[in-house]
């Protein structure tokens, strides 16, 4: 079929239009990191940065620099909750994905575990803190990983289990009639056709926790548990009178599920698809 | 493995069936897809279920294989009750209709898998991987993975897997139909010699009544969860148990008439009405059997292979029942040629010779031998 | 293998599940619903608790703050996730077309869904802000208006602008969504439609949006069920501020606890909000079953 001039123009300025509101604040976010501060509260404001500053990622990257040596440590401890709470979950899921899906496990209970995240954490947040305060294990790493990994696992077991449906039940009866065990089994034949799943489960569980920030705010309150996101929040509302820094920061902390999301879209695409519409 | 000898010796000793299945029924909620089925096997026996699909043969493999569970029943195999066993610990094997291949190993860890399990030692492994993909003609490709296989290798690999583990009882579910029509003749020899050779007991599911004729010593025909008829082929093939197994066994099938079946002496006259104002076929019977001479006179059903109905001087035949017909269609098959010819009210079909010169709508004597007729009540369709 | 050893161990591979579920959210949840009927606060000392039975729930139901922040949370759920429904399925329409350059597009929107709920909020705070943000200067420049706008410092937009700064980040997923759904829609169909007459509207109106309707709905309702708890974005953007204008639910709930200590009193509203969200969730399920059975 062919267009008309009209239907053509309106399309393309609907797709310039719809590329212009993705990615200005996008676009702005990365200018204001690189502009000086002088371009930055010009009144109105110098859009195109005159100089190119890029001393603040210096900064960051600075262990001896004040900002750098929070936001560092925000990093690490961003990495090692979500990397630890994606590890942790995902180990948990595969088995009660595998009950769900090849043991008649009710999926009623599946849904039930659904449920558990949908409810607002607010809801169940003071007893935990309370508790975790009781075992004197508030502002730790650990206890944020267990936390994120309660967290993750019901969007992993569901997501695992959909892709266990799919594999082919005959070569797991196959195992199981040369002699392995259940847990053989999963170890050496489910595990290794299941890997696709598997790395996307692990991607899209490990940028969930990336973001979080509702328990990272309650249960740290220092730099050796706070996480990204809050180290954020403490920039933005703090003391910083340059908000390029701010920027710089934001950026930083977009660029790796930035960089993922890009690189692995129809996986996370369609895991999102599964994760959310699929029954 | 070391249990060989023991098991050689045991089987020697016993009648003991290897496979005993008693009683045994599969429901599934209100649906209920075995009814009752019984049936046992010597060591050495192979055993074809064969019916149409959803006859519940491979349903019943599967609770053999432990895949599925049984509602009620019992199953033993070599004497151990093994209804309830796990299938890792019932000593079998099974080959499947996919392959079921493991993707992620090679082809020489997937005969070695259930060797593996059981911690054989990697050298011993590694002998009987090597022994069986001899066998198999399959050493080449021992470092392949499955998915650069032929579908007739991954089926030999599939065949490796269970052959390596010397298991008491080989399943196998419907393993040649994925494979073209030439390559299924080819490895239907390949496991008839097979099962020759090892002397193994074979129990394998199929609807092709071809493959169950030339690979088993001893059919179960199936049909709805029941079992409809147990025998070697040859008993299966002469004298089926009803028009179902009848009409299921042999290709063509068997031409099935209603005839009038009276008792003149000895022999029984069977009169078939023929249409379009022909005078009637009037056959005789010389040896109808106590069934049918302990009869009233009535219609019967009777059942005729193609082979029955045939050219002169084709094979032996009584020349003396011997009447022209009208060949309707005329089919040339090459080795033999088929004519459709219209007999009590239905369409039957005649084997003649492949080389016999004769086209539709030609009217050609047909001889009749009955020595292997078929009688089945016509409300029941069980046989007289 | 045998019917008990085979559900054993089902329960087997489901205990370590069950067992982190029901110490992190399960039980705490209850002991939430327990406090919700005591006076208990959060204290160092040891305190007294006692049991007042319904008290919490009479003054939360009557309090006008907490009713206020539970209308404005509705406010926020049905405009975000009404907003993010239209755009969705809008991008969807448009990145179904065939026109050049389709592929960044397709490629780009995934952006603001992968940037951290923080830093979005982050960035539509300096977008937003009243002396230097990129909001003012644009609008200025462009001569929409005279003068520089205090955009979250007015207690009746601020909501609003925050419930902008949401939909830029989740219009994404709806429009991913849309789009695989109207991807599943036999082409034939259309150009069948188009070939009898039917005009665009028309073919979207009987073709496609009854086609994208069941996964529409299932997806909408779990936006609606992530958007009623709302919490981050506001936290970074206006603390609830302005005088309110924008304390929803959650941090309702949470400056209950938090800032006042009361935890008795802060429990009863946070199972008013888990009786709203136990509402959604049951929407979502029937969601999800009607999208079944209509697939």
């Amino acid at each position: 079929m062919h267009r008309s001039l009209f239907a053509s123009f309106a399309l393309y300025s609907a797709a310039l239009l719809l590329t212009l509101f993705t990615l200005a604040p996008l676009v702005w976010l990365v200018l204001m990191s690189i502009s000086s501060p002088n371009d930055l509260t010009s009144v109105p404001l110098n859009w195109w940065p005159t100089e190119v500053d890029l001393s603040r990622y210096g900064h960051l990257v600075d262990l001896n620099n004040g900002a750098g040596h929070r936001f560092l440590a925000a990093l690490r401890n961003s990495l090692l909750t979500a990397g630890g709470a994606t590890l942790i979950a995902l180990i948990v899921a595969v088995p009660a994905a595998y009950a769900f899906s090849r043991r008649g496990a009710s999926l009623a209970l599946l849904f039930v575990f659904l449920a558990t995240i949908m409810m607002p954490p607010i809801t169940y947040v003071l007893p935990l803190y309370e508790i975790f305060g009781g075992l004197g294990a508030l502002n730790k790493t650990t206890t944020l990983i267990i936390v994120y990994s309660a967290m993750l696992l019901p969007f992993a077991t569901w997501l695992m289990k959909s892709n266990i449906d799919v594999l082919p039940v005959e070569i797991e009866q196959a195992a199981f009639m040369e002699g392995a065990s259940t847990a053989f089994t999963l170890r050496r034949v489910v595990l290794p056709l299941a890997l696709p799943a598997i790395a996307a489960t692990c991607m899209l569980s490990f940028l969930v926790a990336w973001d979080e920030f509702f328990y990272a705010l309650i249960f740290t309150s220092d730099l050796s548990a706070k996480t990204l996101p809050v180290a954020i929040a403490d920039f933005s509302a703090g003391r910083v009178t340059d908000y390029g820094v701010i920027a710089s920061v934001g950026v930083l902390a977009t660029l790796p599920p930035a960089i993922l999301a890009i690189c692995f879209q129809r996986f996370i695409v369609s895991g999102l698809a599964a994760g959310s519409v699929k029954g | 493995m070391t249990n060989n000898l023991q098991k050689k010796e045991r089987t020697a000793v016993s009648s003991n069936p290897i496979l005993a299945v008693e009683n045994l029924s599969k429901s599934y909620g209100d649906l209920r897809i075995l009814k009752d089925v019984s049936v046992a096997i010597e060591a050495g026996d192979f055993l074809v279920l064969v019916g149409p699909s959803g006859c519940g043969k491979s349903t019943l493999l599967g609770c053999i294989g432990g895949l599925t569970e049984v509602t009620s029943g019992n199953i033993q195999i070599d004497g151990q009750d093994v209804t309830h066993t796990d299938p890792a610990k019932r000593d079998i094997a099974m080959v499947f209709q996919s392959y079921a291949l493991f993707p992620n190993m090679s082809v020489g860890d997937n005969i070695g898998f259930g060797l593996e399990v059981r911690k054989v030692p990697k050298a011993e492994r590694d002998k009987k991987i090597s022994q069986v993909a001899e066998l198999l003609k399959i050493e080449p490709l021992l470092d392949r993975a499955p998915a650069q296989l032929s579908g007739g290798q991954r089926q030999r690999v599939a065949m490796g897997r269970a052959l390596v583990r010397d298991p008491k009882l080989f399943l196998f579910d419907e393993p040649l139909s994925n494979l073209d029509a030439k390559l299924r003749v080819t490895m239907r020899t390949e496991i008839k010699r097979l099962h020759q050779r090892l002397n193994a007991s074979i129990i394998y599911v199929t609807h092709d009544q071809i493959e169950a004729m030339t690979l088993a010593t001893k059919i179960v025909v199936m049909k709805d969860g029941v079992i409809q008829q147990v025998g070697t082929p040859r008993e299966i093939y002469d004298t089926p148990a009803n028009i179902f197994v009848a009409d299921f066994m042999g290709s063509p099938a068997m031409n099935i008439l209603v005839a009038d079946v009276t008792m003149d002496g000895l022999m029984a006259r069977i009169e078939i009405a023929r249409e379009d104002g022909q005078e009637p076929l009037i056959l005789y019977d010389p040896n109808p059997g106590e069934g049918i001479a302990s009869r009233p006179a009535g219609a019967l059903k009777i059942g005729l292979r193609p082979e029955a109905l045939t050219d002169l001087g084709s094979r032996s035949v009584n020349a003396e029942q011997q009447f022209d017909c009208l060949l309707d269609v005329v089919e040339p098959a090459g080795s033999d040629t088929f004519a459709v010819i219209r007999l009590g009210g239905t369409e039957v079909t005649a084997r003649m010779h492949g080389d016999v010169d004769v086209n539709s709508g030609d009217t050609v004597p047909i001889c009749f031998d009955l020595s292997k007729i078929s009688y089945f009540d016509p409300k029941s369709g069980e046989r007289l | 293998m045998s019917a008990i050893s085979r559900s054993r161990e089902k329960w087997v591979l489901l205990f370590p599940a069950i067992l982190v579920l029901s110490l992190i959210t399960v039980l705490p949840f209850l002991q939430t619903v327990w406090t919700s009927f005591t006076d208990a606060e959060i204290t160092a000392r040891e305190q007294q608790v006692n049991w007042i039975g319904l008290e919490n729930y009479i003054w939360a139901l009557t309090d006008p703050d907490f009713l206020e922040a539970l209308g404005r949370t509705m406010y926020f759920t049905v405009v975000s996730v009404g907003l993010e429904g239209v755009l969705g399925i809008a991008v969807a329409l448009l990145l179904n077309q065939k026109f050049r350059g389709r592929w960044f597009l397709r490629v780009i929107i995934i952006l603001p869904w992968a940037v951290p709920t923080i830093v979005n909020a982050v960035a539509w705070r300096l977008i937003y802000h009243p002396d230097y943000g990129a909001l003012n200067s644009l609008l200025l420049q462009l001569g929409f208006i005279d003068s520089y706008t205090s955009w979250l410092g007015d207690p009746d937009r601020a909501l609003n602008m925050v419930i902008l700064a949401d939909v830029w980040k989740n219009f994404p997923l709806v429009a991913y969504i849309a789009l695989a759904a109207m991807q599943t829609i036999p082409g034939d169909l259309l150009k069948a439609a188009a070939i009898e007459g039917a005009g665009a509207w028309k073919r979207f109106h009987s073709i496609t949006l009854p086609w994208i309707i069941g996964p529409m709905l299932v997806v909408l309702i779990l936006r609606t069920i992530e958007a009623f708890r709302v919490f981050d974005i506001i936290y970074v953007m206006t603390r609830g501020g302005p005088s309110d204008g924008t304390k929803t639910a959650s941090f309702y709930v949470y400056q209950e606890y938090f800032s006042y200590l009361r935890s008795g009193s802060g429990a009863s509203y946070a199972v008013v909000v888990a009786g709203i969200s136990a509402v959604l969730i049951l929407a979502y399920y029937a969601g999800i079953r009607r999208d079944q059975r209509g697939a």
